[in-house]
């Protein structure tokens, strides 16, 4: 255990610990290519979703396979209210913080949605409540599809949702927002690991029925879970689409919970450095790929993953931590 | 909403229910026996499709030439599928855990991210189909107020059959009496002298064999498909072979009635009391939501126990 | 006459056809070690998952320091004062021996009421009175069966119960090891005040360690008393045996 301390003591001085961030963040930032905020807000969209997917997912091992509802859901609720709302417009172009206040209402709306279905959906189990939230994608997806149009026949076609000049802010403040975003989901991974909650949440991964038993309110907790999970997917999703300009059923494409599933699988799922270490590598792997490669991109991506899959299912940081290094066991470290 | 308007939803709504019956056989095999969560079901059915459409324009060939080189490679694709992707994960286990259904999941859908993007890479996002080829000396039958294009009715004949085929393969043979047993319990079935990883694999290939065939009564219903066509076809056959129960084959087949009809209606019913334009999505949206609703009450299918 | 900690009255479960406990009434004394045995299949498992709350009886109360626990959920229920350990063990593998203590005193009796770095000693000094002390930082999966049924207990009593329900926690050990665990068992019920229940299959081990026994058989309670009574009670002897004749002979004997 006293590895353990001195390890937390040293973490918890500041100084030294932000300048290792700022070294890691720029030799990041070199290594990723980020050189426009729009790169950099992208690369902190995958890292956002990917810890925000992790909640769920990491933790307690359910696999929400229709989470990308919820960034859907978001990105609409947020574009239809900066269309429509005028204070909502006026509150978003104050900068990354008004964007983020905009954006706290989709993402409670989305919080609602997923505390109603999670009570009933989270009865299910493994491949089930996957499909079951496939659904739910579903559902959401061509009721959207089936009502958006005739908001606004003239403007909405398709049921996209394109942001016209009056409704759009500047890239510094999408980029201000997304790390707020990000610092925020990462952060809330940080508490929830450190805590009783994160413990009872391990726990119903590793063995639900003997979780009840030892008194952890499993029914409660995985809601809870699931809850945060789909807020900060929204959040993430309002923030990301603004940026983009605008929003399309495309939102709801599952192939979004692939990307976050993925960057989770790869970096180590149910870890707080597991989203940051997938979403390093899955951006350096889509970018790269997309660069030299385009066209075939996503097929080679497809590939890659299922070998991830196959042959390393632990992921990177789920390898790792079963190492020790000079006394130091990574386990806790990474964690 | 007259007579007219409910009879031709009805009728349509029946024709495209039997092709979504057949084209869930596949599906409900390969999850209910191997619990394998193929969520590239439609990929594949799709496969066979662009297969037939390939070798009719391509080639020349007929399509019912090219169905049964559909179907010999579809049990090829099925090899390679099970020892490429399954053995690994599910060919030793006896108890599936849900962690190795997940994996199944996530390999099938890494599967399908591949196969989707191979297709807008190499065969393009325009439409493909047989162009003018239709079944019998007309393309359409009028009946009344009703038309009905033959290609239809042939996918019809066709899925009743694939349907009939496939349970009588399971219900009298060996084969169907073992992987029945591995379904119901994989480690009593190894006890009476039954190779597990042997059905898995013919399961593998029946399912894959099965469901390309199916993608030629996709072409044949929708007159034409993109890569697209898959991500509407697999989501529904979860509908479908949630509906009908796992494993069931007779019970996807009515799943898939039940889900065609309620789409006519229901679109015809949004049509007339909302927006035309509206009633596909909306219709489509309530498929999802029996679906949901079913795996709430009664995931055990409306045929289980 | 003590005051019943625990008193399961006319439950009965069902499964199906099946009738796994029939109107079976049990009293659990303050500060007592109750065995409960009978032949496989008898419902004693079936009792602790009512007793628990995993199982919800078809009839029937039960009542834990007065109030009734029908029917709660399982989580609710140990934070009042029951925990158990299970027949087949279920350690949360990929967590440490620590970790796995941890969750028991996090959402045990003490429940929202300890912090980390206090749950974290609490389930340390659990571990050093079970003496897995020296695994604590080892994955559970990394135990053997007999350390995993130490650790099993150790959650168990992380959770501070009033109440203990042990599921054969010795069932597959060897004489060494159940003279061990026989041990550890007495000292922490002295030391915890606790009130046990043994479902127990060792024969020898439960008739010298319990206070009174409680027979099962067949979803009924066939016998209750001093563990010399019961091993004399000739429809206990039955009951194992199967056979009336061959019964009387063994009563007789003794």
């Amino acid at each position: 255990m006293s590895s353990f301390s001195e390890l937390k003591a040293r973490l918890l001085k500041p100084t030294p610990l932000l300048i290792i961030l700022l070294i890691a963040a720029v030799a990041v930032a070199r290594l990723l290519n980020l050189t426009t905020l729009d790169t950099m807000t992208i690369f902190m969209y995958f890292i956002a979703i990917a810890a925000s997917l992790n909640l769920i997912m990491g933790f307690t091992g359910y696999v929400s396979f229709g989470h990308c509802v919820f960034l859907g859901i978001g990105a609409y609720i947020y574009a239809l209210m900066v269309y429509y709302v005028p204070w909502a417009n006026a509150l978003q172009k104050t900068g990354g913080l008004g964007i983020i206040a905009v954006a706290l209402i989709a993402a409670v709306i989305a919080a609602l949605v997923a505390a109603a279905v999670g009570l009933a959906v989270l009865r299910l189990r493994g491949a089930f409540f996957a499909i079951a939230t496939i659904g739910l994608d579903f559902a959401v997806l061509y009721i959207v599809m089936g009502t958006v149009p005739f908001i606004n026949p003239e403007q909405f076609y398709g049921a996209q949702v394109i942001l016209p000049s009056r409704c759009l802010v500047s890239k510094t403040s999408t980029f201000t927002a997304m790390f707020i975003t990000m610092a925020l989901v990462l952060a809330t991974n940080y508490l929830v690991r450190k805590s009783r909650f994160g413990m009872g949440l391990v726990a119903i991964n590793e063995d639900e029925d003997a979780a009840e038993v030892m008194g952890v309110p499993t029914a409660k907790y995985k809601t809870l879970a699931f809850t945060l999970s789909a807020f900060f997917t929204a959040l993430a999703g309002a923030v990301f689409y603004l940026n983009g300009g605008g929003v399309s059923p495309e939102a709801f494409d599952l192939a979004h919970t692939v990307d976050m599933i993925v960057m989770i699988v790869i970096g180590g799922l149910g870890t707080v450095s597991g989203p940051i270490v997938g979403g390093i590598v899955y951006y350096w792997l889509y970018d790269t790929l997309l660069v030299h490669y385009p066209g075939v991109n996503l097929i080679i991506l497809g590939i890659i993953v299922g070998l991830i899959i196959l042959f390393a299912p632990e992921g990177v940081v789920g390898i790792l931590r079963r190492y020790e290094f000079k006394g130091v066991k990574l386990r806790e470290v990474l964690e | 909403m007259g007579l007219a308007t409910f009879v031709i939803s009805i009728v349509h709504g029946l024709l495209w229910g039997v092709v979504l019956g057949a084209v869930s056989a596949g599906l409900t095999l390969i999850w209910g026996v191997m619990k394998v969560v193929n969520v590239a079901h439609g990929e594949v059915a799709l496969l066979g499709s662009y297969l037939i459409v390939g070798l009719y324009c391509a080639l020349g060939l007929s399509p019912y030439i090219a169905l049964i080189i559909a179907l010999a490679s579809g049990l090829a694709v099925g090899i390679a599928m099970y020892w490429g992707m399954l053995h690994k994960l599910v060919g030793k286990v006896e108890v599936m855990t849900l962690r190795v259904e997940m994996s199944t999941l996530l390999i099938m859908f890494a599967f399908s991210v591949a196969i989707t993007n191979s297709y807008y890479y190499f065969i393009g996002s325009e439409p493909k189909g047989l162009g003018l080829w239709h079944f019998g000396p007309k393309s359409n039958i009028n009946i009344g107020y009703l038309v009905i294009r033959t290609n239809s009715i042939l996918a019809c004949i066709l899925a009743v059959a694939l349907v009939a085929v496939l349970h009588l393969l399971l219900a009298k043979t060996t084969l169907g009496k073992a992987i029945r047993a591995v379904m119901q319990d994989a480690q009593a079935a190894s006890l009476v002298g039954i190779n597990p990883v042997k059905i898995k694999m013919q399961t593998t290939m029946i399912s894959i064999a099965v469901t390309m065939l199916s993608g030629f009564l996709i072409l044949l219903h929708e007159t034409s498909i993109i890569p697209g066509t898959a991500a509407l076809y697999t989501p529904l056959s979860f509908v479908i072979v949630v509906l009908g129960g796992l494993g069931n084959i007779m019970g996807s087949f009515v799943g898939g009635l039940i889900i065609g009809l309620v789409y006519g209606l229901s679109k015809a019913v949004i049509a007339s009391v909302f927006n035309p334009l509206a009633s596909a999505p909306l219709a489509l949206s309530i498929a999802f939501i029996i679906l949901v609703l079913t795996l709430l009450f009664k995931p055990e299918g409306l045929f289980g126990r | 006459m003590p005051e019943a900690i625990l008193t399961v009255e006319n439950v009965t479960k069902r499964f199906g056809g099946l009738v796994a406990l029939n109107k079976v009434n049990i009293d659990v004394y303050d500060g007592e070690i109750l065995g409960l045995i009978g032949p496989n299949g008898a419902g004693k498992t079936t009792l602790f998952n009512v007793i628990s709350g995993v199982y919800k009886p078809e009839g029937g109360k039960v009542y834990f320091e007065g109030v009734e626990i029908t029917g709660k959920p399982a989580h609710q229920i140990t934070r009042m004062g029951i925990a158990r350990t299970h027949q087949i063990v279920k350690p949360f593998n990929d967590m440490t021996v620590l970790e796995n203590t941890m969750i028991g005193v996090l959402f045990g009796r003490l429940a929202g009421k300890v912090s980390m770095s206090e749950a974290r000693e609490k389930a340390m000094k659990v571990l050093e009175l079970v003496g897995l002390d020296g695994k604590a930082s080892e994955l559970a999966s990394k135990l053997t069966l007999h350390e995993k049924r130490i650790l099993e207990l150790a959650r168990a009593l992380a959770a501070e119960p009033k109440l203990l329900l042990l599921d054969e926690v010795l069932a597959g050990l060897n004489p060494k090891e159940i003279e061990e665990s026989l041990k550890i068992i007495k000292e922490t019920k002295e030391a915890k005040q606790l009130t046990v229940i043994m479902v127990e299959h060792v024969m020898h081990a439960v008739m010298n360690i319990a206070d009174r026994i409680v027979v099962l058989h067949y979803g009924e309670k066939i016998a209750e008393g001093k563990p010399v009574e019961v091993a004399n009670d000739i429809k206990v002897v039955e009951a194992y045996l199967g056979d009336r004749d061959l019964a009387l002979k063994f009563v007789k004997v003794k």
